[in-house]
């Protein structure tokens, strides 16, 4: 690592007068796995294959070890980098060992016959991409995942030190999209590939690659690693979308969910704002279906740490917060209570109640008094959760007397709500 | 043969490939109105070759000087000349399939037949006498023919620095059926000259002198061995121009010189004997089914391939209905589009 292995000079290209890709430069130093991300239109395809030089940049260069490329043979690139592209279309019926052998092209003169070098280089290819049980059989009678592999299989008989891939995980269903992932990654870790890939899956994306470049309209919005390119700002930016990010539960890689769902009904959902007040993971699943259903959301307050604070950060809603273990403070409180004051509904999960967070009850019998319109889910009996010695008995049965809607599971709440989003 | 290992080697391939076209031209040369046993054609053509001549005696067998003349004179250039058409036309087919990554693409697919067609029309038309190297107007009018369409539909086709295959195909085809539309002028206004034009464009290797093979004898070879030497090429080809560039290919002047070595042997075969339809398509497809898609073997089994076919077709169509002579161009058809359905039939998990 460390090493430039190819470095992007200011490239820029455009198809007619419709400009693809303006001023992009970065360097890919030698044994790096890049993924190329942005959405349909941004220019990644096309900037890849200006890397591969089946496209000439109009302005900038390609620099290869410090040599521009258009000053290289295509033999000579051909030695060197290898391109497995989107789609392969393999009509004629050669075996899978012949396909493979014509990655062998560019190292054989023009009546040189495949010596026993050639035929070891590709067993070798076909082995580490588990082809090799495949070898005689014909291509045309593959599967999508198999032809895939077979594509990867050949440019690595090319014994290239670049690998450049073009969606290679599109058209596969999940299990041979991390076959091949898995595939890749290996050869990038084991034989030090470096290896650059266009994806359209963000998630698997920021799963497999040390580096992400994110494209917006042709221009580098954002280049790291994928902690710092996957994020809902630059997500909402780029692509228009809001997400939930989380940190994936086993390779702690940032996992995104979509959110947004642009429906009518979703666009109307967005004018009425809903305050819940959650704690202990009661509030997690219900703050999240009320995003996604496409609700202003608010809460509070929520312990720093505490699983539902973690929910809310991850839905990017506002939240009043407290440190954790403690009791809330007057200056919570009063921030609660604005929160509460903007809502049109205020939900209250089935939340446990001690003497830290007696407050947020409290908080709940201002809004009832105001006449807002209060929610208060019953699904567990107040008196299994009262860890007061009966206070929190006390003022819960106050609050429910004080006209609010009382429900038993969440989703009476969404047909309460629907009663206010305004009519088409 | 389709899925596991090939059955033949290539030199086990082309070696009995070319012992059937050698058996083919001897048994050919003595079928006719006068019948000659594979004894005396042997005599006869090995008693003329340089070195080994004298190893054939003369009196091992009885050879009738007639005989003797009519294998040298009258059949054995036009036997040839079948070889060299036959050769031409499947190798020339197989290039443009391959180029073109389409199994019914044909040497005529880009409209260089008509070009011919129009020519050798018009020269007949015309009642041309002109004579060039003992050879007629009619095929020298083709052959420019064929070769100026070329040249059209290349340059109508290139986008800058590039020749996409699409843009060929549909010049060819645009330029093709306006050529077409002139042949079909020419002929309506040539009552005289009808039939011999009706004829020619059947396509047929009577009456054809040792002038016509040898004068097609280079251009063929030729272009057939720049082809050869493409061969690897080709099967980079079948996968994408894409991925073929990325393989190091140059792959616009490797498409530029396939397209111009396949369309010289087009015209060659045009200008020699007419319009010899489905040699050029089935072939390569029969040559494929049987030994697979690698270009470095396909390319030489569908020459010789390509010769048996139609060393046997033009026998036939000799022979047939005597006194008359078939157009060959009826009988490629006639035999050779069934047979090709019977191989379909046979392997229909792969169409090509």
């Amino acid at each position: 690592m460390g090493k430039v292995h190819l470095e992007i000079e200011g490239i820029s290209f455009s198809y007619g007068a419709e400009p693809i890709l303006d001023q992009v430069s970065f360097t890919v130093p030698t044994g790096q796995l890049l993924g190329i991300i942005g959405p349909n239109g941004s220019g990644k395809s096309t900037l890849l294959r200006n890397i591969s030089r089946t496209l000439k940049p109009h302005l900038g260069r390609v620099l290869l070890e410090n040599r521009d490329i258009t000053s290289m043979g295509s033999l000579e690139i051909a030695r060197q980098m290898a391109v497995v592209p989107q789609e392969n279309s393999y009509d004629f019926p050669f075996t899978v060992e012949e396909i493979v052998m014509m990655g062998r092209t560019p190292h054989l003169g023009r009546f040189q016959q495949e010596g026993p070098r050639d035929r070891k280089i590709v067993e070798e290819a076909l082995t580490i991409t588990n082809c090799a049980h495949l070898a005689h059989k014909a291509v045309t009678e593959l599967s999508g995942g198999e032809r895939q592999r077979v594509t990867i299989a050949r440019a690595l008989a090319q014994e290239p030190k670049i690998l450049l891939l073009d969606e290679p995980t599109a058209h596969l269903d999940i299990n041979h999209q991390t076959e091949i992932l898995n595939i890749v990654r290996r050869l990038n870790r084991d034989l030090g590939l470096t290896v650059i890939m266009v994806l359209h899956d963000l998630n698997l994306a920021s799963e497999y690659c040390d580096q992400l470049l994110l494209l917006k309209g042709g221009r580098i919005f954002k280049m790291g690693p994928p902690q710092e390119v996957i994020t809902r700002e630059s997500i909402a930016a780029v692509y228009g979308s809001r997400v939930l990010i989380r940190r994936h539960p086993l390779h702690g890689r940032p996992q995104i969910t979509i959110l947004s769902r642009n429906t009518a009904a979703a666009q109307r959902k967005r004018e009425i704002r809903v305050h819940v007040v959650g704690g202990g993971g009661m509030a997690a699943a219900l703050m999240g279906e009320l995003v996604y259903a496409g609700y202003q959301v608010t809460a509070g307050v929520l312990n720093i740490g505490d699983s539902d604070w973690e929910q809310a950060k991850a839905l990017g809603i506002p939240t009043v917060e407290a440190p954790p273990f403690s009791p809330l403070t007057e200056e919570a409180h009063a921030k609660n209570l604005r929160l509460i004051e903007q809502a049109q509904w205020v939900i209250l999960a089935p939340i446990p109640f001690g003497e830290g967070n007696m407050k947020n009850l409290e908080a709940l019998q201002v809004a009832a008094a105001r006449g807002q319109r209060v929610i208060v889910i019953d699904g567990i009996p107040i008196h299994r959760r009262d860890y007061t010695g009966g206070r929190a008995f006390e003022e819960y049965q106050r609050l429910l007397a004080m006209g609010v809607a009382k429900v038993k599971e969440e989703a009476e709440i969404h047909q309460l709500l629907e009663e206010e989003v305004p009519p088409q | 043969m389709v899925s596991g290992k090939r059955g033949f080697k290539q030199p086990t391939i082309i070696l009995i490939l070319f012992l059937l076209l050698l058996v083919s031209v001897i048994l050919a040369l003595g079928i006719g109105a006068v019948p000659i046993s594979a004894a005396e054609t042997i005599g006869i053509l090995g008693g003329r070759l340089p070195l080994v001549g004298r190893l054939f005696s003369k009196d091992a067998v009885y050879i009738a000087p007639s005989h003797h003349t009519i294998v040298t004179k009258l059949r054995l250039p036009r036997v040839l000349l079948a070889v060299l058409v036959g050769s031409s036309l499947a190798v020339s087919g197989a290039t443009f399939q391959g180029l073109f990554k389409n199994p019914m693409a044909d040497p005529y697919i880009i409209g260089v037949s008509a070009g011919a067609a129009l020519g050798g029309t018009t020269a007949l038309a015309l009642s041309l006498r002109l004579r060039f190297l003992g050879i007629g107007a009619v095929p020298l009018f083709a052959f420019f023919g064929a070769l100026l369409t070329m040249g059209l539909v290349y340059n109508l086709a290139r986008v800058g620095q590039r020749v996409p295959v699409m843009s060929l195909l549909l010049a060819g085809i645009a330029v093709g059926s306006v050529l077409q539309a002139l042949v079909s002028l020419v002929t309506y206004f040539s009552e005289s000259e009808l039939q011999k034009i009706v004829f020619w464009l059947m396509g047929s290797l009577s009456g054809r002198s040792w002038d016509y093979f040898f004068l097609s004898l280079p251009y063929a070879l030729a272009s057939m061995l720049i082809i050869w030497m493409y061969a690897r090429d080709l099967n980079a080809f079948l996968l994408g121009e894409e991925p073929a560039q990325h393989l190091g290919i140059d792959v616009e002047r490797t498409k530029r010189h396939l397209l111009w070595a396949a369309s010289m042997l087009t015209a060659v075969a045009v200008a020699t004997s007419g319009l010899i339809g489905f040699v050029g398509l089935v072939v390569p497809h029969i040559v494929r089914l049987l030994f697979g898609p690698d270009h470095r073997i396909l390319l030489p089994a569908a020459a010789l391939s390509g010769g048996i076919f139609l060393v046997w077709v033009d026998t036939c169509a000799r022979i047939l209905l005597p006194p008359l002579e078939l157009p060959v161009g009826l009988l490629t058809a006639l035999i050779g589009g069934p047979f090709f359905l019977y191989l379909l039939r046979k392997r229909k998990h792969t169409l090509y």
